[in-house]
C-alpha cells in the first residue's frame, strides 16, 4: 500500500546531485562554477516539455472536456510556473551559476510539487492524509513564518451527525453567522456566509421568496419569525452525485465535505443543491492574518483559493473533537441543537422523537440531516 | 410472494437505506466511543441531577453568586433589616417577571431563610437546583429542557451530557430576551442584489 502513493515525489536528493556533479561538481552550495552545462542535459524549455508530457500527457490531447473548461491551458500554465519555481528552488537548472540552493525554497518547491500532484483526499490512506496535512502546515510555516494546526482526523465510528433548529426560539440575532465566518475563515472581502437567517412574516408560511435574509433593524421584529438555513448534510446528497471529479462526498459520520484541491470549480454541485447550501469563491478569499483561525481540518476551515467551492461542514474541525459547531455554541437562544443521531441517549434524538419535526423539501428524497421544530 | 420479497429487499441495498430514519434505527447504539466532552468541561463545576428518566450534569450555582451565602448579610429577618440604618443592597434589581398579582420577591425567596429558595408551597429549594423553582410554572419548557430541546449544552455534543440550567441564560428577575441589532449586515449582498447578481 505504502509504495502506491497518491502523489508524485520529485527526487531532489542524491539522484539529482549525481547528475550535476558529473559536469561541475558544485559541492559548495553557494559557490559558482565555471564549467559550462553539459550538452546532453536538457535545457529549461526541454525540461518543461518532458515534464509536462510525463505528468499531464493525456490532458494535452484536446477533448470535449478541455474545450469547455480549458483545463489543458490552466493546468499547463500552472505547471510551467511551478516547474520554474521548482527548478530555481532545487537548483536543477543546468547552469550552476544561476543556482540558488537555499534549503527553504528547495523545500518549498518540493512541497509545491507534491501538492500539485497529490491525489484525491478521499482515496488517501491515513498515512497519506497525515503527510498531506503535515506538508500543508510546513508550507504555511515556510511562507508566513507562522504555525497552524491542521487535522486529518477521520470520521469516528458509531457517529452520525445531525442538527435541529428551533424556529420558535430563533430571534434573528445572527450571532451564529458571525461565529461561523470567524471559525471557518470565510472570505471577508466578498462577505461569504454559509448560514442565512431568513426573516419571515407571520401568517405567510415558509415563503422564502418573500423572506429577507439580509435585514438590518432591531430584532426580533414585530410580526416576524426567523429561520436559519445552511448545508443540511443530506444523506442522499444530489450535490455529490453531479460532481464530475468526485471532489465532494459524504463521509462516514454523515458530513458532506469538499477537497478544495480536487475541486475544479465547475459549480455543478451548486446548481444541484436544492437548499442554496454551497458557496463559490469568485475571487481569492481574504482573511486578515490576525483573524485566521489556525485550528484547522483538511476538509474544513483550512484556507481556500479562488475558483473552488466551499460550504458548511458542521465545523468538522470541532465536531470530530466532540465539540459543537461554532453556530451552536454562539447562539444565545438555544435554537440550535447538534449531536449524534446514532446515540439513542443523545439530545438530538430526543428532539426527533418528541417534537414535531420536519425538513425542507422532504419530497425530493435528499434526506437532509437538518430538522426544524417548534416549541 | 416473490414480488413482495423483492420489493422488501430493495429498501436496503449494500448498506444503503431508504431513509435516514431507517438508517438510524438499524445502526443505533449508545455511544461509548473515543470522543468525550470531559476535557471541555474540566474547568466547570458541575452537579449531577436526575429528573424522571433523564440524568445529566448542570453547572453548580452557589459558587457563581458573588454574595452567597446570603445569611452573611441576611442575619436577621427582612423586616428588621429595613429602615434608614440598613445598608442598601440589591438596589439595582428590577423585577420584570410576570405580573405583580402573580409574583413578587417572596414567591421565590423566603425572608426567614435567605440561603434557600422557596417553592409555591413553602418548601425549601436549593439554589443549585433553582430549575425546580422555574419548573413550577414553566412545565412545558421543563419537559423540553430535560429532553434537551430547550436550552444549551455547557460544552460539546459528546457524552457526558452537561446542560446549562435556566439561570445560565435567563436572568430570573428579568427572564425575557431583549430586542437588539443583528450581529451582521452583509453590505456585499446588497450590492450584488442591486446589480441583479444575487438570487
Ligand atoms: S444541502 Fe445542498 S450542499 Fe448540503 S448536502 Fe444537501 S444538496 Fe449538498
Ligand atoms: S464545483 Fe467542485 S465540488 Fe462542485 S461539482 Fe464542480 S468540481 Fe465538484
Amino acid at each position: 500500500m505504502s509504495n502506491r502513493k497518491k502523489w508524485f515525489s520529485l527526487d531532489l536528493g542524491p539522484h539529482n546531485k549525481k547528475k550535476s556533479s558529473g559536469n561541475c561538481g558544485c559541492s559548495n552550495p553557494q559557490g559558482s562554477c565555471d564549467s559550462g552545462p553539459e550538452k546532453e542535459e536538457l535545457n529549461a524549455e526541454e525540461f518543461y516539455e518532458a515534464a509536462i508530457n510525463a505528468s499531464i500527457g493525456d490532458e494535452r490531447r484536446k477533448d470535449g472536456f478541455d474545450q469547455v473548461f480549458d483545463v489543458q491551458m490552466d493546468r499547463r500554465d500552472a505547471f510551467k510556473k511551478l516547474t520554474a519555481s521548482l527548478l530555481i528552488g532545487a537548483g536543477a537548472i543546468s547552469s550552476c551559476t544561476s543556482v540558488i540552493q537555499d534549503p527553504d525554497s528547495k523545500e518549498k518547491a518540493q512541497i509545491d510539487w507534491e501538492e500539485q500532484f497529490k491525489g484525491n483526499y478521499k482515496l488517501m490512506t491515513d498515512e497519506e492524509k497525515k503527510q498531506t496535512v503535515d506538508r500543508l502546515m510546513r508550507s504555511y510555516e515556510l511562507r508566513t513564518g507562522k504555525n497552524i494546526s491542521m487535522s486529518s482526523k477521520n470520521a469516528e465510528e458509531d457517529v452520525l451527525f445531525g442538527y435541529a433548529f428551533n424556529i420558535s426560539k430563533c430571534q434573528g440575532y445572527m450571532d451564529c453567522v458571525s461565529a461561523c465566518v470567524e471559525e471557518n475563515n470565510q472570505d471577508r472581502k466578498s462577505q461569504m456566509q454559509y448560514i442565512r437567517i431568513h426573516e419571515m412574516k407571520d401568517g405567510k408560511g415558509f415563503n422564502f421568496n418573500e423572506a429577507d435574509d439580509n435585514y438590518y433593524h432591531e430584532v426580533p421584529a414585530e410580526g416576524h419569525f426567523y429561520m436559519g438555513t445552511q448545508c443540511f448534510h443530506c444523506d442522499n446528497p444530489p450535490c455529490v452525485d453531479v460532481c464530475p471529479v468526485q471532489a465532494t462526498w459524504k463521509e462516514e459520520d454523515g458530513l458532506v465535505v469538499i477537497d478544495y484541491d480536487w475541486c475544479v470549480g465547475c459549480r455543478y454541485c451548486m446548481a444541484a443543491c436544492p437548499y442554496d447550501g454551497r458557496r463559490f469563491n469568485w475571487s481569492k478569499p481574504e482573511v486578515p492574518e490576525n483573524e485566521i483561525n489556525k485550528n484547522q481540518h483538511y476538509l474544513g476551515n483550512r484556507m481556500r483559493k479562488k475558483g473552488v467551492m466551499e460550504k458548511c461542514t458542521f465545523c468538522v474541525q470541532r465536531s470530530r473533537k466532540g465539540k459543537n459547531p461554532a453556530c451552536v455554541e454562539a447562539c444565545p437562544t438555544g435554537a440550535r441543537i447538534f449531536g449524534n443521531l446514532l446515540d439513542p441517549n443523545s439530545t438530538i434524538r430526543w428532539v426527533l422523537e418528541n417534537k414535531k419535526v420536519f425538513r425542507l423539501k422532504e419530497d425530493l428524497g435528499t434526506e437532509p440531516k437538518f430538522w426544524y421544530f417548534m416549541d | 410472494m416473490l414480488l413482495f420479497a423483492v420489493s422488501f429487499v430493495s429498501c436496503k441495498q449494500d448498506g444503503e437505506y431508504h431513509t435516514i430514519t431507517d438508517k438510524i434505527e438499524a445502526d443505533q447504539k449508545p455511544y461509548h466511543g473515543d470522543l468525550s466532552s470531559e476535557e471541555l468541561l474540566a474547568g466547570t463545576e458541575l452537579i449531577q441531577i436526575t429528573e424522571g428518566e433523564h440524568t445529566f450534569l448542570i453547572p453548580e450555582r452557589k459558587g457563581q453568586i458573588k454574595s452567597y451565602a446570603c445569611i452573611e448579610c441576611h442575619s436577621k429577618p427582612l423586616n428588621e433589616m429595613k429602615g434608614a440604618n440598613g445598608q442598601k443592597a440589591h438596589w439595582d434589581l428590577k423585577i420584570n417577571h410576570a405580573a405583580i398579582e402573580t409574583m413578587d420577591c417572596a414567591t421565590c425567596h423566603n425572608p426567614d431563610n435567605m440561603n434557600n429558595l422557596k417553592s409555591l408551597t413553602g418548601k425549601d429549594i436549593d439554589i443549585n437546583l433553582s430549575y425546580k423553582l422555574c419548573a413550577q410554572c414553566h412545565s412545558k419548557q421543563f419537559e423540553d429542557w430535560k429532553g434537551g430541546a430547550h436550552g444549551k449544552k455547557v460544552a460539546g455534543w459528546a457524552p457526558p451530557r452537561a446542560s446549562m440550567t435556566c439561570v445560565n441564560c435567563h436572568n430570573p428577575h428579568n427572564p425575557g430576551f431583549e430586542t437588539r441589532w443583528p450581529a451582521q449586515f452583509n453590505t456585499q449582498k446588497v450590492e450584488e442584489r442591486k446589480d441583479g447578481l444575487g438570487h
